[in-house]
């Protein structure tokens, strides 16, 4: 398709055939080597698909289509054994996660060692690491201890590999002086906080008060310092002088110099960061030295072989205001600042040990989990993985108590499926009062004739038949062969009595746009060629049934009954009060429609090719869909390229007026972001009462109110999908593998979903895309694999300390072979009184993901300056919390971080600098970016707010090992260069940044142009027959593969408003309207201070 | 033609009028006591063997319009001629200047009353108007699909046959419906497209179609989409919305009609086209329901009528009142073909028909006969035309003094005021102007008039006659724009009442149609309206008013020939389907009445009088007796009661025919006598529309009633002694003609 002069936007849209298609498809999507098929999906479904959406292969599931149905839908149990190479079978199944892992346990190291750069481990200690700020007023002072911050600073010190790290981790960070501290406590996590505090050394009396004045005499230090119980990392800003050398120059040589200043020690024995040990003792590492686990420095830094480690003078003057401060006389070194450091080791992770809940490895990391009675934490998290006992020991911490549950998520391949339970006709056992499943957790007593339930407390007796003997542990006996019993999640055949009406079959009605815009800009055409190729992967079998419609200022449907010669187009033309035209036939079993479905797509495009018609009633359209799926429900998928203007439900361009009110003085500027009107809402309520889930894709060059219309998507369990600008050339591609995904990733239909809780805790409330009618339910008319739902939790008593409290999800739904399941997932955790533990057991990708979700879901219905303070004070009353409670006694100069925590600032600034929250961002940007926040799963929340960055034009220097991706760079310009070329992906797009003097060659080999000034808006990648493209095109599907996302590529060059947007992810930039990370630290630091006595 | 009815096709002539009177009363007092009103019942576009066509626009006065006519006065030398309605004198124009006494142009020739112009399309171009620039007639399919299978096979095989008569360059659109309306876009090459619209809400008129019509193409030459249309009948079948038990289905008869309106509206208004609906059950849904969805509840009859329990019925006359509003204004005709055992609506429907000067075709089944050789006929070419023609306006122009009160038939008012309009209204009125949407030849409508002079007008004994000019346009089956007129004279009659005159003019054929049309009409119109005794109370007035009598001495009545057919007339009139419609359903009933407006004067007159011919080896066929003791059990009997045509085998010829001795060669005279009546009735049967049922019986068969019903009971269970063996009895408590009339004498006589 990317033929030179092809089609642009504004051109006829060229035709695809299937084939064509299909073979573009195989340029497009960058095949990996040990796999050259084509992807063509007609080649035939039984074969395990080559071409997978995100490049990678499908979920299992397909490959086990062919076969009985297994208990749980995907089982890469089964697959993985397969012959393929590992690459292959492990590939698809990683899908969701991660990089593959060499196999579990195996060690990594080799990467590390190879790595030019070690990048020095962060002197973390356990409990916590510590930023002090120091900021040395006067540059004397700087120096002298600073220097050696510095040397410690860049973190590089320790060797990154991980075995090596715990030899050298000790050594390698930390101030000296520090260590001792560390020493001390370092190794201990002490459980007292009162035992932690240890002032540290050094500390600067007063960098805040210095801070706070800015003036430029001042400036602030960051220096590592050992906050709390555990190692802290402390960053001083330093003076140029001595530091500089250090960092700046590093780059290139595996300089060890760095490390010449090795700090902390960490104990040795402390165990590795999750990262390095795939060893199941892995998740203890939090007790003892948990410092690593964010933090692996090595490749942080290590990576940007090019880049002047952000040597002080340089970074200064990007310093904004507080640059003054800093330039005068102070030096961040940025390479101190706590930075996440994806793993890309595998971990396997016992969800219980020694009876006590586990707990869970980073969302972000490459996790394998084996179920040993708590439920996998892919499935349901909580955002602290031990229980405040109280109200008030909660509230103190400052920290969110919330569940993300992700009913479906899509397990690793090496996984243990999960275990089908039927207990027949009377369905399975719960308790009678609270209704909850029988769980691992239910005790049994009285020689197993009775049972406690661990939700509500009650004593239920066990049913007669599933009475079983207590072992002399007081288990019982039969409890190991029962899944129920020992598992924190399986699922249960539905009886009669969870059925209203015989399961739903799979229904899926396809909706495309084809006003005249829609046609021209080829979106009417991806549309169809992607639906078409999509149509072979859907569900076999009589339960399938599709049905094709149209839309413009009419509706369009089509009668596919096989009797009729051709299809038979019907319309509907009364679009203020629609209604389908035909009883049965417009949606028509799959098999035998499938001809008629294959001509009707393949000539849409060419039928309406003269379309002049640029209304759009997209909301007339869904309803008359819906009304023809209303006796099934089922997935309705909308294809929407224009702002629907007429009919029901339409809207207006209130964009352009909304401009002008910002303009006209920013009142109420955030009702763009709500929906226009009530009618939508009443719809999709209605949609959603019918089991009827809308998908849409807005395949657009304009602005088309996403804010209105996806309230559709949310209501009714579906996604949205936006591609924008859309151009013909390189969007088809994405559309095509994003709707694959969409229709053979695991899911289910009709479903509803509760949450229990033990007594003390109640759901306070559900938030993700459902439609709720009564307070405890959510009804999901289609739930999969990628939608969490958060679920916040009140205490409505006190716990017992030392008990635990359960969470137990039970979703029931029907799977697309038409089995009626209920998927328990049950998760018990310790409750404990002391608030260290609270900080200790954080868990800071779930913590981050509720703040996101809330934050956003704010954005709509609160003045932006309110909404950007709630994550920043959450932050601050967090971190003030831990400094107050847990680390009083660190020096007030210092920053202290809960290691648990530390990246929290981080992420938090990328948060408020996101799309979402920026007030002069595209309003359909903003929508986009609330509405796909929504439903968001914990490990992607991370990269949405901070993406993944990696330096391409030096892919052929570095030896790669069994990782694909190189070594991320910090998202800061400052290591941008001019020469490289950079990827940056954030789960959704993936932007490649092209320096302006990027070596010809490479350029050529990359991307197949020979200058920058070539590079054009449309972007195919390609691969081109040199190692180089190949790694490139492997990094790619690799990364797609792990966020289940086809990512849609962008070129930016400087001076273009393509590098504008590349630069706005530069989280840790200044910004006009934003600080730089270093400014940002520093303001939470000054805040903090404030509210300490 | 039957040839027994051949005389009386020329009582209408070339002119295409008859008159209840002939002589007409000088004032309005006296008109008042002629009892029976003075009407004309006119046949606009009657096909004659001596009409001309003039390839010339008329002449028209510059006053009152009136076309040139023979009965003008002209001044040969002057070149100018009188209007004889206003009395203006015109001027011939330029290319009249050669006429004189010796040299007339047609239409002053005295024997063409009657003379059609052909009227240039495009009369900017003058040279080629009666040639290419025809237009071409539209027919809009509508097909109720909510049938049986069979069924709906019948009525697709009969449109397929039909397309194929339609001539190459007619205009067709297709539209189907059941639960909902489907439009079906003919020009569409990609794939069959068919736009559905809701059946349970009107179209919103300005919304409607406009909007919709972009480059959609609905209507095609016949020749273009022949090919397309089968195999879209071909695919189509019966409506696939599911149909709860003990329900009807949903039938959205009205909106199928009110969306086929609009398709026309919005692209065709002004050229002739007519919606052809075949329409299989009640309406059920949307506007112009005529029942509920529920079986139980029956469709009304004419009980739910009178008693005002028809909820559905005046919303749904309201809906097809205004429909027949928008395609008189869009000059588009309404037929509709119903066949079913139940009723369809026709009486709500009957409105839109009639204004629209539809045709209307009732059966029982679309394999029946009545449907397939009706539905065939209108398409015919040739002889056996119906002369569908389209577009017509009647105007209306007449001597001073007469006033026309309305009109009832197949036409609207076009609220055309002028000096003529009466101030009573009767059918169509207050205007002078009628729209005719559809006519064809046998078309025929009753005009009503009124005189406004009274006793002192004008002793000057001015002009004895009276002068009426019919001008009728209209765009004719092969597209040409025409012009007919009609000009009338007839003699004004001074003096009393019963005057030899006066009662010499009588037209009593006429004048039993013109009361069965008045008495339906005010059945329609008039709440609580008495038709039997309204009807005998005329007839008593009549017959006081014309008899001759001595006071109180019924046996001394006698009538005057003119006057002496009257009274059986309406005797049959009163037992007929009109006015006796609690037999009948409502919808029957529209349909006969529709069908009695429209028909000409002889038809109209065997649907009140059915005419019977005996058929025996005694006797050359001959009229019998409508009386029950015509039937003899060695006779056949062919009745003709237009709506019906009987064959009724006598008992005797019955055996015989079971036995087979029509097929022996020594009973060639038995096959002879058995097959006459079949050829008779052929004859009746081939230029009737719609067309007759035939009713092959025997006596004492279960279909003998058809011919029972209309025979005069002279013979019942009461008097069954007094009959001849081999005759018949009715059983009925009717009073016979015998006793009809000798009640009416002995009221008749009786001082009033």
């Amino acid at each position: 398709m990317a033929t030179p002069g092809g089609p642009r936007p504004g051109n006829i849209p060229p035709i695809y055939t299937p084939n064509s298609l299909a073979n573009k498809m195989q340029e497009l999507q960058i095949n990996q080597p040990n796999l050259p098929q084509s992807n063509n999906p007609t080649v035939g479904a039984s074969r395990p698909p080559i071409t997978t959406p995100f490049g990678q292969q499908p979920p299992t599931f397909a490959g086990t289509r062919p076969g009985p149905p297994l208990p749980s839908a995907f089982m890469r149990g089964p697959v993985l054994p397969s012959p393929s190479g590992p690459p292959s079978t492990l590939s698809r199944n990683v899908a969701s996660d991660r990089p593959i892992a060499p196999p579990p346990g195996s060690q990594p190291s080799p990467r590390f060692t190879s790595r030019p750069l070690p990048p020095g481990s962060l002197p973390s200690s356990m409990g916590g690491a510590t930023l002090s700020l120091a900021s040395g007023s006067s540059p004397q002072l700087g120096p002298g201890p600073h220097q050696q911050l510095f040397a410690s600073s860049p973190l590089m010190s320790g060797p990154a590999a991980p075995p090596p790290l715990s030899t050298s981790g000790p050594l390698s960070n930390g101030l000296p002086r520090i260590t001792p501290a560390q020493l001390q406590d370092g190794p201990r996590f002490p459980p007292v906080m009162g035992s932690t505090p240890r002032p540290p050394p050094i500390a600067a009396p007063q960098p805040a008060r210095m801070l706070s004045s800015g003036s430029s005499s001042q400036h602030p230090l960051l220096r590592p310092n050992f906050g709390g119980p555990s190692a802290s990392a402390s960053l001083a800003t330093a003076q140029p002088g001595p530091p500089s050398a250090s960092p700046q120059n590093m780059t290139p040589s595996p300089a060890p110099s760095p490390f010449s200043a090795p700090i902390q020690s960490v104990p040795p024995s402390s165990g590795s960061p999750y990262g390095m040990q795939t060893c199941m003792s892995q998740q203890q590492q939090v007790a003892p030295p948990p410092p690593f686990p964010g933090l692996q420095p090595p490749r942080m830094y290590g990576m940007p072989p090019p880049l002047p480690n952000q040597s002080m003078a340089p970074t200064s003057p990007a310093l904004g205001h507080t640059g003054a401060v800093v330039t005068a006389q102070s030096m961040v070194d940025l390479n101190h600042i706590p930075r996440p450091i994806p793993s890309s080791i595998v971990i396997l992770h016992m969800t219980r040990q020694g009876n006590q809940a586990n707990p869970p490895p980073p969302a972000t990391s490459d996790y394998i989990v084996k179920d040993t009675g708590n439920c996998s934490p892919r499935f349901m998290r909580c955002t602290i993985n031990q229980i405040p006992c109280t109200v008030d020991l909660l509230s103190t911490s400052a920290m969110q108590l919330a569940l993300l549950v992700q009913p479906l998520a899509l397990p690793h391949p090496s996984e243990e499926p999960i275990q089908v339970v039927d207990f027949g006709e009377s369905g399975p056992v719960r308790c009678s009062r609270c209704k909850g499943y029988i769980n691992p957790f239910m005790k049994f007593i009285d020689q197993g004739r009775r049972f406690i339930c661990n939700l509500c407390g009650f004593t239920d007796e066990t049913p007669h038949d599933y009475h079983c003997n207590l072992g002399p542990d007081g288990r019982r006996r039969d409890a190991d062969e029962r899944a129920e019993l020992c598992r924190g999640t399986v699922e249960f055949v539905a009886s009669k009595e969870y059925m209203v009406r015989d399961p739903m079959p799979a229904v899926y009605f396809f909706l495309i746009d084809v006003s005249m815009n829609a046609i021209q800009t080829g979106a009417t055409a991806a549309a169809c060629s992607a639906i078409n190729q999509v149509i072979a992967d859907l569900p076999d079998g009589p339960r399938t049934a599709v049905g094709i419609a149209t839309f413009d200022s009419n509706i369009h449907f089509y009668n596919l009954k096989r009797a009729l010669q051709q299809p038979l187009m019907l319309i509907v033309p009364d679009i203020q009060d629609v209604y389908t035209p035909l009883e049965s036939d417009v949606i028509v079993q799959l098999s035998e429609c499938h001809q008629h479905v294959e001509i009707l797509l393949e000539s849409i495009p060419t039928m309406f090719q003269n379309n002049r018609i640029a209304d759009s009633a997209f909301g007339a359209a869904i309803k008359a869909a819906f009304l023809a799926m209303k006796s099934t429900g089922g997935k309705l998928l909308v294809f929407q390229s224009v702002l629907p203007s007429i009919g029901t439900g339409s809207l207006s361009a209130r964009e352009a007026d909304g401009w002008r009110n910002i303009s006209a003085g920013e009142k109420e500027a955030n009702k763009l972001l709500q929906p226009a009107d009530k009618t939508l809402k009443t719809m999709a309520v209605e949609f959603a009462e019918y089991q009827i889930c809308v998908d849409l894709f807005i395949t657009t060059q304009t602005y088309v109110d996403i804010a209105s219309i996806s309230v559709i998507p949310i209501t009714t369990g579906g996604q949205v999908y936006y591609y924008y600008p859309f151009t013909a050339l390189s969007d088809p591609a994405k559309l095509y593998n994003d709707l694959r995904w969409n229709v053979t990733r695991p899911q289910g239909f009709e479903a509803v979903m509760r949450v229990r809780c033990s007594q003390g805790i109640q759901v306070q409330d559900y938030s993700g895309n459902f439609c709720k009618r009564i307070p405890t339910d959510v009804d999901l008319p289609a739930i999969d694999c990628d939608k969490t739902i958060m679920v916040t939790l009140k205490h409505d008593d006190k716990l017992q300390d030392g008990s635990e409290c359960a969470f137990q999800c039970a979703l029931l739904y029907t799977n697309v072979y038409g089995q009626r399941r209920i998927r328990v997932s049950t998760l018990s955790l310790p409750c404990t009184t002391l608030l260290s533990n609270l900080f200790r057991f954080a868990d800071l990708d779930t913590q981050f993901a509720c703040i996101l979700k809330q934050v956003t879901s704010e954005v709509p219905s609160t003045p932006l300056p309110q909404v950007t303070e709630k994550p920043k004070n959450l932050c601050i009353n967090i971190l003030h919390s831990y400094r107050k409670f847990c680390a009083s006694a660190s020096a007030s100069g210092q920053l202290i971080l809960p290691e648990a925590l530390k990246l929290l600032p981080l992420y938090t600034l990328g948060l408020l600098k996101s799309c979402g929250l920026q007030a002069n961002g595209r309003i359909d940007d903003r929508s986009f970016w609330i509405n796909y926040v929504s439903h968001l799963s914990t490990h992607s929340a991370i990269p949405l707010v901070y993406p993944r960055m990696i330096a391409i034009h030096n892919l052929d220097e570095k030896e790669m090992d069994d990782s694909l991706i190189p070594e991320t760079v910090p998202l800061s310009s400052e290591h941008i260069t001019d020469e490289g070329i950079y990827l940056l992906e954030n789960g959704e797009d993936c932007l490649i940044y092209v320096g302006n003097s990027v070596n010809p060659d490479i350029l050529r080999k990359l991307l197949g142009i020979s200058s920058v000034e070539e590079i054009s808006r449309q972007f195919v990648l390609q691969q081109y027959d040199n190692p180089l493209s190949k790694k490139l095109n492997n990094i790619v599907n690799e990364m797609r593969r792990q966020r289940s996302s086809y990512l849609r590529l962008k070129l930016c060059r400087k001076g273009d408003p393509s590098g504008t947007t590349f630069f706005s992810y530069m989280v840790e930039d200044k910004t006009p309207g934003g600080l730089s990370y270093v400014e940002f630290l520093i303001h939470i630091h000054q805040h903090i201070q404030r509210k300490m006595p | 033609m039957a040839a027994s009815r051949l005389p009386e096709a020329d009582l209408e002539g070339i002119e295409g009028v008859r008159m209840t009177w002939n002589n007409w009363p000088r004032t309005k007092v006296e008109a008042s006591k002629c009892v029976i009103p003075i009407a004309a019942s006119i046949q606009p576009i009657r096909p004659h063997v001596d009409l001309q066509i003039l390839p010339y626009p008329p002449l028209r006065c510059k006053t009152c319009s009136a076309v040139l006519s023979p009965y003008c006065r002209v001044d040969f030398t002057a070149l100018i001629w009188m209007c004889p309605f206003c009395y203006q004198r015109n001027h011939f124009p330029q290319h009249y200047q050669s006429i004189s006494q010796t040299n007339l142009p047609a239409e002053l020739y005295p024997n063409f009353p009657s003379i059609e112009y052909t009227i240039p399309s495009y009369p900017q171009n003058p040279q080629n108007f009666n040639t290419s620039t025809t237009v071409c007639p539209i027919y809009l399919f509508v097909l109720d699909t909510c049938l049986l299978e069979v069924e709906l096979d019948f009525a697709k095989s009969a449109l397929k046959r039909a397309i194929g008569m339609l001539p190459d360059n007619a205009m067709v659109g297709f539209v189907s419906y059941g639960t909902q309306v489907q439009v079906h876009e003919l020009g569409f090459s990609e794939m069959s497209k068919v736009y559905v619209f809701r059946g349970s809400k009107e179209l919103s008129k300005d919304q409607g179609f406009c909007d919709l019509l972009h480059n959609e193409i609905f209507l095609l030459p016949a020749s273009e989409c022949e090919y397309t249309l089968n195999s879209l009948l071909d695919e189509l079948g019966t409506d696939q919305w599911p149909v709860a038990p003990g329900k009807r289905p949903l039938r959205c008869t009205g909106v199928a009609l009110s969306v086929a309106a609009g398709l026309l509206g919005a692209s065709m208004v002004g050229t002739g086209a007519r919606i052809i609906a075949l329409v299989g059950g009640p309406c059920t849904d949307g506007p112009g329901s005529i029942v509920s969805k529920d079986l139980s509840d029956p469709v009304r009859s004419h009980k739910d009528l009178d008693k005002d329990a028809a909820p559905f019925f005046k919303k749904s006359v309201q809906f097809y009142e205004d429909l027949g509003k928008q395609l008189v204004s869009q000059g588009h005709v309404l037929d509709v073909f119903a066949s079913a055992l139940d009723q369809v609506g026709i009486a709500e429907m009957k409105v839109a028909i009639e204004r629209t000067g539809g045709l209307v075709v009732l059966a029982e089944s679309f394999g029946h006969s009545v449907f397939k050789e009706s539905f065939k006929h209108i398409f015919e070419d040739g002889e056996l035309s119906l002369g569908l023609s389209f577009n017509g306006t009647l105007e209306i122009n007449c001597s001073k003094d007469i006033k026309i009160q309305g009109i009832i038939g197949s036409c609207s008012s076009l609220e055309k005021k002028g000096p003529a309009v009466a101030n009573t209204v009767i059918g169509q009125g207050n205007t002078t102007a009628w729209k005719m949407c559809g006519l064809d030849r046998n078309t025929s409508m009753t005009v009503f008039f009124d005189i406004s002079s009274n006793e002192k007008s004008d002793p000057s004994g001015t002009n004895p006659q009276l002068y009426i000019q019919f001008i009728t346009s209209y765009q004719s089956p092969d597209g040409q724009t025409r012009l007919r007129a009609t000009t009338v004279t007839r003699r004004w009659v001074d003096g009393a009442v019963g005057t030899e005159d006066l009662v010499s003019g009588f037209d009593q054929e006429v004048a039993a149609v013109v009361m069965a049309r008045l008495a339906s009409y005010k059945m329609e119109m008039e709440e609580g309206f008495d038709a039997t005794r309204w009807l005998d109370r005329n007839l008593i007035r009549l017959c006081s008013k014309f008899g001759d009598y001595r006071k109180d001495d019924p046996s001394s009545f006698t009538l005057n020939p003119c006057f002496s057919l009257f009274p059986q007339f309406m005797f049959n009139l009163r037992r007929s389907q009109f006015v006796q419609v609690f037999n009948n359903s409502p919808d029957e009933t529209a349909y006969f009445r529709i069908l009695l407006n429209r028909e000409i004067i002889s038809n109209a007159a065997v649907m009140i009088q059915p005419s019977l011919i005996s058929y025996s080896f005694n006797s050359l066929p001959a009229p019998a007796l409508l009386d029950v003791s015509s039937i003899g059990a060695d006779r056949i009997l062919l009745l003709d009661s237009y709506f019906s045509v009987v064959i009724f085998h006598g008992t005797t010829i019955a055996q015989w025919r079971n036995m087979g001795y029509q097929n022996q060669p020594e009973h060639q005279a038995f096959a002879h006598l058995l097959q006459a009546p079949h050829d008779d009735a052929e004859l009746i049967i081939r230029d009737r529309f719609p067309v007759p049922r035939l009713v092959v019986c025997d006596q004492h068969g279960s279909q003998a009633r058809f011919l029972l019903a209309k025979l005069n009971p002279s013979a019942t269970y009461s008097n069954a002694h007094e009959m001849a063996a081999g005759s018949d009895v009715i059983f009925t408590d009717d009073v016979s003609l015998q006793v009809f009339i000798d009640h009416l004498q002995q009221l008749a006589v009786q001082a009033s």
